[in-house]
């Protein structure tokens, strides 16, 4: 069948003949043959506007037949460009690769990172506390680095490339904000015991976050594509339970070094966060809403007990 | 009339008359030659009022009252208060600059009109010549206001360094330090991108709200004594938009 591709502004971009039985992989392959540009993950086709709606459609499965769309002989499809593309994987590589680095340069070069401050004599001494720090801000950001590649399983391959450079902007920079301060030569030491303590917890809520990652890991088989309700660990009573834990990891983190900045991190993660974890219950809740045989999804706190 | 509706309409028109006592404290004293020391005093305490108050903006936004972005309303509400509260109010030598009198004119000029624009929104009885004033004054006086802003800002930085207004140094218990100077001049290098943000944002929502049927609102209006049709499209989506939030 031909179909019409245009551009959102209704502009005839190309003519593609494809089999209605072929999927849209097949018909991005087509696109990319003709338009070199646009690599198929690059493409987005939405069906035109249809009455009731406010935009179109959009072909978002990948393995569907264009026939399970409605597409027929002479259909439109409309185009968006999403811009240079990047790998998910490749983007959480090179975010939670900065943290790493950048955090021990002000714990290990202090004579060149505080170069306004005289260093005293014998070398700069630090904390209990300053050194615990540093070890938890290294296995955090290594576990992620290492979930990246062998637990995580993403929805989407891949993401637009400005996204690299703001990730990266957010954690390099936070990643610098924090340890500056934590590690700063005029740095006032808390009570060793209790930030002992508070960071042998954030250790465990790390853990428990690994935990949950399994189990959210292990929600799909290969190539299944559907939502399912997220069971097992703190999942059963918090909607995103990986984000308590998260959460828990870097308020204890704050009270161990008692630092404004870690709270301030802290803090914007955990907003962030709770962006996402709202929308993400909503969608279940709408989707297992329990009629025509789907369950229905169960009363659960969204990301963090007591409070939501 | 639901509450929220009665309670909306009287919080805008509170602010409505708040900011128009203001202007007319500034243009009486303007016309009677009072130096700026003289305008700064007379308007300042009722602006520090009434400015702190609009914080509610931010709160309706949040609870969903009114359609506007929480965060948007929040900045400006933030960008205000440091110009007035942070900068102006404890730098005498500001309170005799003609600078803080143009803010506080431009502020009241733009409010006097956007205020009572919200309450008759609110209320379901906006006449065209409102929106359009609405949205064409800010045109000029979002920009005024903004260099006045900024040339505060500007002419308080040594006072601001010498003084070591709002900064924390190490060490301390927090193990944070904060250099509000510095901060200051990283501020002023950021402002013209910020209020390049609001300012399109605004040129784009009059295209929308203005332009409505070709030809139509731009003519002059109530020709057969029907409202134009920019203001009724506005007026309904306000409406539904309201109607969705409750």
């Amino acid at each position: 069948m031909k179909l019409e591709v245009v551009s959102r502004s209704g502009r005839s971009i190309a003519t593609l003949d494809v089999n209605p039985d072929s999927t849209v992989a097949e018909l991005k392959k087509k696109f990319h043959g003709l338009k070199k540009t646009y690599y198929p993950a690059r493409q987005r086709f939405a069906l035109p506007v249809k009455a009731g709606e406010t935009r179109g459609q959009v072909l978002s499965d990948d393995s569907k037949r264009l026939s399970d769309y409605g597409l027929a002989e002479g259909g439109k499809l409309e185009f968006k460009d999403l811009g240079p593309q990047i790998g998910y994987s490749t983007v959480f590589f090179w975010e939670y690769f900065g943290p790493l680095v950048v955090y021990p340069l002000f714990f290990f070069l202090p004579q060149y990172l505080y170069p306004h401050i005289k260093a005293p004599a014998g070398g700069t001494q630090h904390a209990l506390v300053q050194k615990l720090a540093c070890a938890y801000w290294c296995f955090h950001y290594a576990k992620r680095i290492v979930e990246t590649f062998t637990v995580h399983k993403f929805g989407h391959a891949t993401m637009p490339i400005f996204n690299l450079f703001k990730n990266c902007g957010y954690y390099w920079g936070y990643a610098a904000y924090v340890s500056y301060f934590v590690n700063h030569p005029l740095y006032t030491a808390p009570n060793q015991t209790v930030s002992v303590a508070c960071l042998a917890a954030a250790v465990l809520a790390q853990l428990g976050n690994f935990w949950s990652h399994l189990i959210l890991a292990g929600l799909r088989k290969p190539g299944e594509k559907e939502y399912r309700i997220p069971k097992g660990g703190l999942f059963n009573y918090v909607s995103c339970a990986n984000y308590t834990f998260e959460i828990w990891g870097w308020l204890l983190y704050s009270v161990a070094v008692q630092s404004i900045p870690a709270y301030l991190f802290a803090a914007t993660g955990a907003a962030q966060m709770t962006q996402w974890a709202i929308a993400k219950h909503n969608r279940l809740r709408k989707l297992f809403d329990g009629k025509d045989g789907r369950p229905k999804y169960p009363r659960r706190w969204i990301i963090f007990p007591p409070f939501l | 009339m639901k509450p929220s509706t009665a309670y909306l309409a009287l919080y805008n028109a509170a602010q409505a008359c708040g900011w128009a006592a203001i202007l007319v404290v500034l243009v009486i004293g303007v016309t009677q030659r009072e130096t700026p020391e003289q305008l700064y005093d007379r308007a300042a305490p009722l602006t520090k009022l009434v400015q702190g108050a609009a914080i509610l903006d931010t709160l309706h936004a949040a609870v969903g009252l009114v359609p506007s972005s929480p965060a948007m309303t929040l900045m400006f509400w933030v960008g205000r208060g440091n110009a007035l509260f942070a900068i102006t109010e404890p730098i005498a030598a500001l309170h005799a600059s003609w600078w803080a009198v143009l803010m506080l004119g431009a502020w009241a000029a733009a409010e006097v009109i956007r205020y009572p624009w919200y309450a008759a929104i609110t209320l379901g009885a906006c006449p065209g010549w409102l929106t359009w004033l609405r949205y064409t004054m800010f045109i000029p006086l979002f920009p005024l206001g903004t260099l006045a802003e900024m040339a505060l800002m500007w002419t308080a930085l040594p006072e601001l360094q010498s003084r070591r207004l709002y900064s924390l140094g190490l060490p301390n218990p927090y193990n944070w330090a904060f250099d509000y100077h510095r901060f200051i001049q990283i501020v002023l290098l950021l402002y013209p991108l910020l209020w390049w943000q609001l300012y399109s944002s605004l040129l784009r929502a009059r295209a929308k709200k203005l332009g409505g049927s070709k030809g139509g609102s731009s003519k002059g209006g109530s020709g057969e004594g029907s409202r134009p049709p920019a203001a009724d499209i506005l007026r309904q989506e306000t409406r539904s938009k309201l109607l969705k939030t409750q």
